[in-house]
């Protein structure tokens, strides 16, 4: 990343954390809504951070937006900030335009839709096109985290063309990447959490047993990160990259909430504690989009399809950034 | 903290990426017909003869400037010698340590003349060298070393006892770290690194047989042996702190990633003709773990050629590089023995074989799990 990179990323990363605190976190927990956050979110700008600039965007590369999706994740941001950017981008590359206040998710099929329970629009699949759709409700959040489990379709405001663009591909990608962000906050509060927390008059981050967890956890975390990272390094979203990125965010998303939660103790799960914001998410993007098994067995079949003489082949060709 | 910015996004370049195809030709006539079960052996693969033809090539001490020998080419060149050595399982051991840490380690810390002394022979795969660390007190806990270099008129007196020494019985010199102050309780202070001739009078190679038949490792003896004043390597009392800067290039490189590779594709080649979607899956996930480790390897390739010593990303990554190279024989064993109505390949159930029998010991050599662990635990602030 450049510098260029990282003051923007600085920047944006103190505009959501003052934007979607735990806080409005709750309120919207208890009642979704795209306000008071989608404004102040919209109002930044980044909207149309991916759109082309003779669209009228900033025209950054999905590589540039990675450490932003992150950081939505990183807030536990139920609004669908992320998937609104990718659809603006791909509207303004089909010479159409969403409407300016329209939260839209993307919705290939999936067994639920995060951050659908406040969305305004949605993109989905019609034959050969994509359309985009205004959405007269939304079906259940069982988890409490802003999801849904379906969506009601009104109006179909346009559509296009479907070639070269897989909705279930980049919805996976952002999810994978947001993933990556609530599991860097999971670790960040674990670590806070072990260095203050005393148990047998000492911290528990001084205990050899709570040491080793944690540096699992880190592991788990940095290579769900580079995974995320690498699907989103080049320039649309590849099967490869992000069937690795989901497969490892998904599997690893086991020990990363189980190792957050057994150093919290009992309180991590609690309503007052932050905690519980991050992982619940996490569990509920398992469920959206495809499962690890889902995708590493799509990543298996074009290993075995693509025939190249040996995984770091494969890898090389398919799997590091930049990879087409 | 350790965090992805940690491992910033690397892309080999152009030029390095150059080499590949003459290193693939190269191997693909070098390599062919030797069976699955012998590539696997890989860096643990001992074939003076294999090293002396590419060094022929140039491509022993590739990072070694011209003037001393070497092909005076970049980090990711050798990223990408290493890689296709490795996936193609070419038997790399002879010249392995000399040129990954023995090399650099004089280029960095040698005088001129043992410079010229030894990297020339190094780049010809003349010489070939192993590394003394461990002793029978001492293996995880390094710093507790008790192998003593006394200096007299004429150069050092050494004694003590050096194991876990890998193919010490066909290296002509070790690199050992040794005391030459103080006591084992002085831990970090008092240790020197030297250059140690294996012929001298007075050192003794005995093998150490593992249950495998295998006698890649061994125990060294040294009784009374002298050595010459300018055996020692860099500043006397400096060992510890030359120790660690070869870490993390010995603990950095798609070895730790790639030990199980011959198998996996093996495996994966018979899957051409009735993949089950189990397979399919356990492939996916192996293949799903391992590309984030090469990102992470090619990062930290980038890191060491700015001469960055990433010590903490470098344990992080061997921990869950070797983890991934254990479970490979696990899940393909796993997978074999699912399908008991079909016969295991031979060659397949070879290699297999070999590897189910090593495997445990991957996150043993270079730092067991738990010393890495700790490492990362002071990396993440909690030491």
């Amino acid at each position: 990343m450049n510098d260029d990179n990282s003051v923007l990323t600085d920047s944006f990363r103190r505009l959501v954390a003052d934007i979607a605190t735990p806080e409005r976190t709750r309120t919207f927990e208890a009642a979704p809504a795209l306000e008071p956050v989608w404004s102040a979110l919209a109002a930044s700008g980044f909207l149309d951070a991916l759109v082309p600039e003779d669209c009228g965007g900033a025209g950054l590369s999905l590589a540039s937006v990675f450490p932003l999706v992150m950081i939505l994740g990183e807030h536990a941001v139920s609004v669908p900030y992320a998937e609104t950017m990718v659809a603006r981008a791909l509207l303004a590359a089909n010479g159409q335009q969403a409407p300016d206040d329209a939260a839209i998710i993307l919705a290939p099929p999936s067994p639920i839709l995060p951050n659908g329970a406040a969305a305004t629009h949605a993109l989905v699949n019609d034959g050969e096109r994509i359309a985009l759709v205004r959405l007269v409700g939304v079906g259940e959040d069982p988890f409490r985290a802003g999801g849904a489990t379906g969506i009601q379709i009104g109006d179909r405001l346009c559509d296009l063309p479907a070639d070269g663009f897989d909705l279930g591909l980049a919805a996976a990608g952002l999810a994978a990447a947001q993933m990556a962000g609530a599991m860097s906050r999971l670790l960040s509060m674990s670590l806070r959490y072990a260095n203050e927390r005393q148990q047998f008059g000492r911290p528990l981050g001084k205990f050899q047993a709570i040491q080793q967890q944690l540096s699992v956890m880190a592991e788990q975390v940095i290579s769900v990160q580079v995974a995320a990272r690498t699907a989103m390094s080049g320039h649309g979203f590849n099967v490869a990259g992000v069937a690795a990125a989901k497969a490892r965010a998904n599997e690893a998303t086991h020990l990363v909430n189980g190792i957050a939660h057994a150093v919290h103790g009992a309180i991590g799960a609690t309503e007052e504690f932050d905690l519980q914001l991050y992982s619940r998410r996490l569990k509920q993007w398992q469920l959206a989009f495809g499962s690890e098994s889902f995708w590493a067995g799509q990543l298996g079949r074009l290993r075995i399809l693509a025939g190249s003489a040996t995984s770091a082949d494969f890898i090389r060709d398919h799997l590091c950034d930049g990879a087409a | 903290m350790l965090t992805v910015d940690s491992f910033p996004a690397t892309r080999i370049p152009e030029a390095a990426e150059a080499l590949r195809p003459q290193i693939k030709a190269f191997l693909a006539d070098r390599l062919a017909g030797m069976p699955a079960s012998r590539r696997a052996r890989t860096w643990s693969g001992f074939d003076a003869d294999f090293s002396r033809a590419l060094a022929e090539r140039g491509w022993v001490g590739l990072t070694m400037p011209k003037h001393y020998g070497g092909a005076g080419l970049d980090a990711f060149a050798r990223f990408v010698l290493v890689e296709e050595l490795l996936a193609a399982g070419a038997p790399i051991a002879a010249h392995w340590i000399g040129d990954r840490q023995s090399a650099p380690l004089l280029l960095h810390y040698g005088t001129e003349a043992q410079r010229q002394a030894f990297l020339p022979r190094i780049c010809r795969a003349e010489i070939f060298f192993c590394i003394g660390m461990s002793e029978p007190n001492a293996g995880s806990d390094l710093a507790s070393v008790r192998t003593r270099a006394v200096r007299e008129a004429d150069g050092w007196r050494l004694n003590g006892q050096k194991i876990w020494t890998t193919y010490a019985h066909k290296s002509h010199y070790m690199i050992g770290l040794v005391r030459t102050s103080g006591t084992p309780e002085d831990r970090q202070k008092g240790l020197s690194q030297f250059l140690i001739d294996l012929s001298l009078p007075g050192v003794t190679v005995r093998p150490i047989r593992l249950g495998t038949g295998d006698t890649d490792f061994n125990e060294v003896f040294f009784d009374n042996v002298l050595l010459p004043d300018d055996a020692l390597v860099g500043q006397e009392g400096n060992g510890w702190a030359q120790v660690n800067a070869e870490l993390a290039f010995e603990r950095s490189g798609p070895e730790r990633i790639y030990s199980s590779l011959v198998l996996l594709d093996l495996w994966a080649a018979t899957l051409r003709a009735s993949p089950s979607r189990a397979d399919e899956e356990r492939l996916g996930k192996l293949l799903a773990r391992l590309a984030p480790l090469r990102a992470m390897s090619v990062s930290m390739t980038g890191l060491l050629a700015q001469g960055q010593s990433p010590l903490t990303e470098a344990a992080l990554f061997k921990d869950m590089g070797t983890e991934l190279e254990q479970a490979i024989p696990g899940e393909i064993a796993d997978a074999v023995a699912t399908r008991l109505d079909t016969a295991c390949d031979p060659e397949l159930m070879r290699t297999l074989a070999y590897l189910m029998q090593l495997n445990h010991v991957f996150s043993l050599r270079g730092g067991t799990r738990e010393i890495l662990r700790g490492m990362i635990a002071r990396g993440l602030g909690l030491r």
